[in-house]
């Protein structure tokens, strides 16, 4: 089974700092990594891999710096890894990244399976699986945390069906979907491996593309700040309120803070 | 000219944190109070991240980044020293790492089959015999015989103040590069190395009772008529002083690597409390007192780690070019490492714990862990805080300033 994973790049969200004053996050200088999601989606398409063959391929839309971010999906076990790097795609909203990754896809042609991340740690948008199986035409399922692949009678065959478990926050809703599909995943399906110190050292020999918008055959009119219709009106981190409230009678008071605490799980009964 | 890491190496050193966050450091409390050593699962853990193998060719079962070994082994180090900051964790594993690393170079193909792909497996610790009851910075005092015939040794004699005691005969299993005296007419050119495996029938043992570094057993090691197979032997009969200094350098690179690890994560630990810590009405942070000191602390240690990372990075040269600068140039850096990191760890992480008060005198604060886990690398372990000024003074001075010549 061949599987596409699109990753993105972001910044390491434990070391984002909020000011105090402003309430603005400081991002400048942090280091991108790739998020908890996309992590998710790569250990399903590299397990899937494991037991019934096939190739995995990392595909990802960023900066210069994603040279050296797309060895860690390497060192996890990707195959292969395509990164785009234009300066045209630089501010896209939703539906420039899902263009440039849709293209990409149709390029490389030949998938059964495309895993990717349901929202991104960053922006959290959400919208870039069901934008991609749009413009692909394919089926889409997302805040997927099981898959299972539905073995054919036939063993021999390629699956041509998975079963996966769609989390509707009360309830799961299993559905099977025919291949190929896109599934955005959330961060309960795995828990990514480490890549350990021997696969990172041979990372850097499997095969990385690096392709620009000329290769997938977008233009700055489709991608980009210029394609862009959504504008950002502010990002500031919430107001921490503090509830301030008093309880003149002691006895009560403890009780009410002890059923606080343990509706927060700081306390246990 | 280039100081940042690679991004191979960047991307170790993320792995190797996520590991110890999650798995080490949560448990790091626990270990140094039921002092029953490292649990095999941490050990493990480390292994399949190929910590244990970094040293190690692959042919051994290892994944060694040739030509970068140190410099990966000091990220590493630095990394279990983060997260366990008593360093019974990073000791376990750097004493494995720079003398496996000597196994590596000289050990024979038998004892290399044997012993390096347990090793790279977490599965056999492999540690340094040396200091005697008569002597450690002296050595070349010591006494422990080793009479070569017969293709085996035949060892007699006492090692004491040696890390892994139990770890290599109870807990798991290993044994010690031990220095012998197998000529003792010849002065230093009368020693040999060789790997004596701890459970081989003549060796017994003893245990001391350390004031920190808890998870991790110290003692003696008494030889009576332990007979070593010749396979056993490192480099040369008679050449076993060299490689010893050799072994030294490679370990001592790799305790500074754990003690400024640990102190990275005490200042980090005073640094956050001050901002949070309200007092007069203000953080902490905003008394001149506190933030400068936590500056110049920081400071000092920003330049012993970036001249760690050189020194990780002059061995790793050497290796590569023989001629790039010698084994002794070699001693002159690595002592300078030596004597600072432990002590200005020490100092500084017992300036942290004035900045945290109280609470940094009760065991549910690392720091205290780290305070009495440090102190075993200012007084001795790999050679004592003063055997390093002698070293440096020798190497910079000449030997004008060698009070055994």
């Amino acid at each position: 089974m061949n599987i596409i994973v699109c990753m993105k790049q972001v910044i390491d969200l434990e070391q984002i700092r909020i000011k105090p004053n402003t309430r603005e996050p400081v991002i400048e200088g942090l280091p991108l990594l790739f998020g908890d999601f996309e992590k998710c989606a790569l250990e399903e398409a590299i397990r899937i891999k494991e037991v019934h063959g096939g190739k995995v391929t990392a595909l990802a839309v960023g900066s210069p710096k994603l040279r050296d971010t797309i060895k860690e999906a390497l060192a996890m076990g990707a195959d292969e890894a395509i990164i785009l790097i234009d300066p045209i795609f630089q501010d896209s909203d939703a539906m420039g990244s899902a263009r440039v990754l849709a293209r990409t896809i149709e390029k490389v042609g030949e998938y059964d399976l495309i895993l990717l991340g349901d929202s991104s740690a960053d922006e959290y948008s959400g919208e870039i699986p069901p934008r991609i199986a749009e413009l692909l035409n394919l089926p889409q399922v997302g805040f997927v945390r099981e898959i299972e692949v539905v073995a054919d009678n036939d063993q021999m065959s390629e699956p041509k069906k998975i079963r996966v478990a769609r989390d509707m926050e009360d309830s799961l809703e299993v559905i099977e979907v025919d291949l190929p599909a896109v599934i955005g995943v959330t961060s309960e399906l795995n828990t990514p491996r480490l890549a350990p110190l021997s696969a990172i050292l041979k990372a850097s020999r499997k095969p990385m593309h690096e392709w620009r918008s000329d290769d997938i055959g977008v233009t700055a009119e489709e991608v980009g700040a210029r394609a862009s219709v959504v504008e950002m009106l502010s990002n500031l981190a919430p107001i921490q309120d503090r509830k301030g409230i008093i309880y003149q009678d002691v006895e009560e008071g403890v009780i009410e803070v002890i059923k606080a605490l343990q509706q927060e799980g700081v306390l246990t009964q | 000219m280039e100081f940042r890491l690679s991004a191979e190496q960047e991307l170790f050193k993320r792995m190797v944190r996520e590991f110890c966050e999650k798995n080490i450091e949560p448990r790091s409390r626990e270990m140094d109070d039921k002092e029953e050593g490292i649990p095999d699962e941490l050990i493990q853990g480390l292994a399949d991240l190929g910590v244990f193998g970094i040293m190690i060719p692959e042919k051994y079962g290892g994944s060694a980044p040739e030509g970068e070994e140190m410099t990966y082994a000091n990220i590493a180090i630095q990394e279990l020293g983060r997260a366990e900051m008593s360093m019974a964790l990073p000791v376990y594993t750097l004493l494995c790492l720079g003398w496996g690393f000597l196994i590596t170079k000289y050990g024979t193909e038998q004892l290399k089959e044997e012993v390096l792909p347990r090793v790279a497996a977490g599965e056999y610790f492999v540690g340094i015999a040396t200091t005697e009851p008569g002597g450690g910075s002296d050595i070349a005092n010591i006494q422990t015989s080793g009479v070569h015939k017969d293709g085996k040794f035949t060892v007699n004699g006492e090692k004491v103040y040696i890390s892994g005691v139990l770890e290599s005969i109870k807990q798991r299993e290993g044994g010690h590069i031990t220095l012998i005296r197998t000529d003792p007419d010849a002065g230093h050119r009368g020693f040999t190395f060789i790997f004596i495996p701890a459970k081989l029938p003549g060796v017994s043992y003893s245990t001391f009772e350390d004031i920190g570094r808890m998870a991790l057993s110290t003692g003696g090691l008494v030889y009576k008529d332990v007979e070593v197979p010749e396979y056993y032997l490192l480099g040369e009969v008679n050449r076993g002083f060299y490689l010893n200094m050799e072994g030294f350098n490679l370990a001592r690179i790799l305790v500074s690597s754990a003690c400024v690890g640990m102190t990275e994560k005490a200042l980090e630990i005073s640094r956050d409390y001050v901002k949070q810590r309200v007092l007069f009405g203000r953080p902490l942070a905003k008394f001149e007192g506190i933030s400068f000191e936590i500056a110049d602390d920081h400071a000092k240690l920003e330049q012993i780690k970036l001249y760690l990372q050189y020194t990780a990075w002059a061995a790793d040269t050497l290796y590569k070019e023989p001629d790039f600068i010698t084994q002794r140039e070699l001693s002159r850096m690595v002592s300078i490492c030596k004597m600072t990191a432990p002590k200005l760890g020490a100092e500084i992480t017992q300036r942290c714990m004035t900045h945290l008060g109280a609470f940094s005198y009760t065991k549910d604060c690392p720091l205290g862990r780290g305070l009495r886990g440090i102190l075993s690398y200012v007084v001795g372990a790999e050679g004592g805080y003063h055997i390093q000024k002698l070293i440096i003074a020798r190497e910079f001075i000449g030997d004008e300033a060698v009070p055994y010549r």
